[in-house]
């Protein structure tokens, strides 16, 4: 089976010298689709919005998931089961999901992506080609109507030796808002890309982004907000841990586009950077093209400082035990905020390969016994079943 | 919503600057680019084999590369059919200025160029499309060992030109982009300088480049040697009058700074809004070195500007502090680069710009600190004013760290001129005008206040910061 070259994922807003290559991701994926399929696609109104990670993606995505879901919350409801959205690495999961959220409703979605057992019938993306990884790929795109809230959470973390493409596009309009927690927590390629169009008046966007990559892991993150409304806000936050020969590109770019008056847009990144080999990447970009707007960027990239460390060591702890207290509070972070069982399980389960098993059952007193009884990520295909999936579709399934 | 007050500024003046001279009488060479024009341009020179070849060989390099098509403003408009490489006019490189012809005096006359280097200068360089005319040192600076020539005149001096071998093209290579290609193809006139070890010039040194001729490009090439200790401080003005077809501006500059040596290079860049200016400078400095960037960039139709600094030492500091202003037509793509691969080192980046009247303006910078580059600290600050909702501010920064004990800094901030601001000036005394007019002041202000004081007035009267009320 031939292997698909996606190559320019990820391409940010506005481009930069093409010799610094961090203009774009480029990709090496399997493909498994199936010429005797009939492709379900989602509601054509979803072909408006834009994804993170571009049409490249899209259209890969659109070519291996032969089944898309359809989420519709309706007017004025607050759904109180997320919608979760999960696939496997080892499987070569792809999922195609649309979801609106009606006017004044409230509705969360989680994106788990885990690395998973391989599936004895499906084929791998090792098995059928050495060149491309076991790939796990989700692309979700959401309509939140007026008025509506949105809370999403990604939580990605598949092993070595696997990849994971993650593509959001959001709609958002008046009054609309969105907080968006995303945590990537591992894989050899993690490509996460997410669009906000904020394009009714008072929209807005909280994303908080934490990340950890090591050994010689690339993780690579295209954030995109267009600000279209007026009075719109948008607060991105990115951290992250960077150790060992970890590779990662961030690009944020707010697009404050003409028309969009009194809007507000801000982004911050704090990068702590603790390997000797890491090669850490940053594009903040602020695009402008109206003047009665607010676009503000910080970023502050380093390690620990010896001054942080003398005043931790004076407190008993050694530099390891210093730098690991930050991953720690990051995979805390990640499992303290899952909102269900498998978005849990990937936090715990990531933490436990990156800090061991004691420090990651802290806070899972369930996840031993769950993994007693064979009921880990590894275990499971970790999919919505269909009857949950199916709830409240309005139409393709 | 209620629509905000919005301040006026006016246009740059450059009625300073719009003024031309006959061509008649000029030697110019045919539009385009050709084996036989840089052969021809050579010719002229007298110049050594090597650079011949190094012309050819360049001129290939520029056939075969393509410039990007997914970052940058357009330079469509620019077709080199129509662009003559090489204009002169009939006379030889004087140095006093009543051997220059009178029209050609009377152009830097009105630029202020002899009143400036009587006043405060160590030596002024002059030229005028692709030859300089005018060149002239003061004898206490030739004393103490400075050279401060042409590339020319260096290349035909036997103690030089070994030395302009060494260094020509070395940082800057022809392959460098398209247009670095182009340079060394047809580059002409310029500047050569020469500061011995421990030598330091009281008074800057300054080359101003003068386009008159319509349709035609200038390509000098300026190659700086600072020695070990050295300080010097090197100014470069530029501009042209308006016409309606384009011009081309595509200069290199090479600095290069030694151990413990300091070089501060101030450029004010006023090209008219038909020329498409794409110069490339770069520097690269020693150990215990320091590299001073001061740029002021208010003129021409596109911009490609990025000053770029490579610090291969250790304990070096690098400071660039700019200013772009981009009015109706003008799309101005400046920035810097920085790049780190020594230990100790630092560099402080400080930006403004201003854009107006459908003016785009975009900040692009790099900052790559190297796997070797411990304790690496790097701030930098890039503040964006917009002026109307017709024009455009982008800042595109990228940052590139591969050392853990780097310390990066970066913020950015794009927005208009704050009403608390201006309230709070108000509350203090202040009219509305006034108070907006010290905000864009103050806004210009830490760049002004690196300039020369000529060339600081020279910007105040290139802003003209006239605010003239407010309106809706």
């Amino acid at each position: 089976m031939d292997n698909v070259l996606i190559n320019r994922a990820n391409v940010p807003a506005a481009q930069t010298w093409n010799r610094l290559r961090a203009n774009s991701l480029s990709v090496t994926v399997p493909n498994h689709a199936d010429a005797g399929k009939v492709y379900l696609p989602l509601p054509r109104l979803f072909e408006r919005i834009e994804c993170g990670m571009g049409q490249e993606v899209t259209d890969y995505v659109e070519s291996q998931a032969f089944k898309s879901d359809f989420y519709n919350v309706p007017a004025r409801t607050k759904r109180d089961e997320p919608i979760v959205v999960a696939v496997s690495a080892a499987q070569n999961q792809c999922a195609n999901t649309g979801i609106i959220v009606r006017e004044g409703a409230e509705a969360t979605v989680v994106i788990a992506a885990f690395a998973g057992d391989v599936d004895g019938d499906a084929p791998t993306g090792s098995d059928a080609n050495d060149d491309a990884l076991p790939t796990s790929a989700a692309l979700t795109r959401i309509v939140v109507e007026a008025g509506a809230k949105l809370h999403l959470i990604e939580m990605l973390g598949v092993n070595e030796g696997q990849q994971h493409l993650e593509s959001v596009g959001l709609e958002i309009h008046q009054d609309a808002a969105v907080d968006v927690k995303q945590y990537a927590l591992g894989g050899s390629t993690i490509g996460l890309g997410l669009t906000a169009n904020l394009v009714g008046a008072q929209a807005r966007l909280d994303l908080n982004n934490r990340y950890h990559a090591t050994h010689e892991e690339t993780l690579d993150i295209n954030h995109l907000v267009r600000m279209r409304g007026t009075s719109t806000r948008a607060l991105l936050t990115e951290s992250g841990v960077l150790n060992e020969a970890a590779k990662k590109t961030l690009r944020a770019t707010i697009d404050l586009v003409r028309g969009a008056k009194d809007a507000q847009g801000n982004e911050i990144e704090t990068v702590m950077i603790l390997g000797d080999d890491v090669v850490n990447k940053t594009m903040p970009a602020i695009l402008c093209d109206e003047d009665d707007v607010a676009g503000n960027h910080g970023a502050t990239i380093g390690s620990v400082s010896p001054e942080q460390l003398d005043y931790l060591a004076a407190r008993g702890l050694s530099h390891q035990a210093a730098e690991q207290m930050f991953i720690r509070a990051l995979f805390e972070d990640a499992i303290i905020n899952a909102p269900e069982e498998i978005s849990h399980r990937v936090a715990v389960e990531r933490c436990e390969a990156e800090l061991g098993a004691e420090i990651a059952h802290d806070y899972d007193g369930s996840a031993a016994s769950d993994d007693a009884a064979g009921n880990s990520l590894a275990a499971s295909d970790g999919r919505n079943s269909d009857a949950e999936a199916d709830s409240s579709k309005g139409g393709v399934a | 919503m209620s629509e905000k007050k919005r301040s006026e500024v006016a246009d740059v003046d450059r009625s300073l600057y719009d003024f031309t001279k006959s061509e008649e009488g000029y030697e110019r060479y045919d539009d385009g680019l050709t084996p036989e024009i840089v052969r021809a341009i050579s010719k002229k020179k007298e110049e050594p084999e090597w650079m011949l070849q190094m012309r050819l060989s360049a001129l290939e390099t520029y056939h075969q590369r393509q410039m990007a098509t997914n970052w940058g403003p357009s330079i469509a408009g620019l077709d080199l059919n129509h662009i003559s490489t090489y204009v002169s006019p009939k006379t030889q490189q004087a140095n006093s200025w009543d051997d220059v012809p009178e029209d050609i005096r009377d152009t830097f006359d009105r630029l202020g160029i002899p009143q400036a280097e009587a006043e405060s200068l160590a030596g002024v360089g002059a030229q005028y499309d692709s030859e300089i005319v005018y060149h002239n040192m003061r004898e206490e600076v030739a004393e103490q060992g400075v050279i401060y020539t042409t590339i020319e005149d260096a290349l035909h001096d036997p103690q030089w030109e070994p030395v302009v071998k060494e260094y020509f093209g070395k940082l800057i290579p022809p392959s460098d982009h398209k247009f670095a290609a182009l340079h060394y193809a047809v580059w002409s006139g310029g500047s050569f300088v020469y500061v011995p070890k421990n030598v330091t010039l009281d008074y800057p040194l300054q080359s101003y480049f003068r386009l008159n001729a319509q349709g035609a490009g200038q390509f000098e090439h300026t190659l700086i040697i600072v020695e070990e200790g050295a300080d010097l401080h090197f100014i470069e003005g530029c501009s042209a009058p308006k016409y309606y077809a384009a011009n081309l501006h595509a200069g290199a500059v090479e600095l290069f700074v030694k151990d413990g040596a300091r070089l501060r290079y101030s450029t004010i860049e006023n090209w008219s809004k038909n020329m498409y200016n794409l110069n490339t400078k770069r520097a690269i400095i020693g150990s215990n070195a320091k590299m001073e960037w001061v740029s002021g960039s208010f003129g021409s139709h596109v911009s490609y500007l990025y000053p770029s600094t490579i610090m291969n030492g250790d304990s070096s500091n690098c400071e660039f502090t700019g200013i772009t202003f981009a009015g109706a037509t003008q799309d101005l793509d400046t920035g810097c680069k920085v790049i780190i691969n020594g230990s100790n080192n630092s560099a402080n980046v400080d930006t403004k710009s201003i854009s107006k009247d459908g003016g785009v303006n975009t900040f692009r910078s790099t900052v790559t600190v190297g796997r070797k580059a411990e304790n690496a600290r790097v701030a930098f600050s890039c503040q964006s004013l917009m002026l109307d909702n017709i024009s455009r501010s982008d800042t595109i920064p990228e940052m590139d760290v591969r050392n853990a004990t780097a310390q990066i800094g970066h913020e950015a901030t794009i927005g208009r001129i704050s009403d608390d601001t201006v309230l709070y000036l108000m509350s203090r005394g202040c009219s509305e005008a006034e108070a907006r007019t010290m905000v864009v002041n103050g806004f210009a202000n830490p760049v002004s206040k690196e300039l020369p004081m000529e060339y600081a007035v020279e910007m105040n009267n290139l802003i003209k910061l006239e605010m003239e009320g407010a309106i809706g």
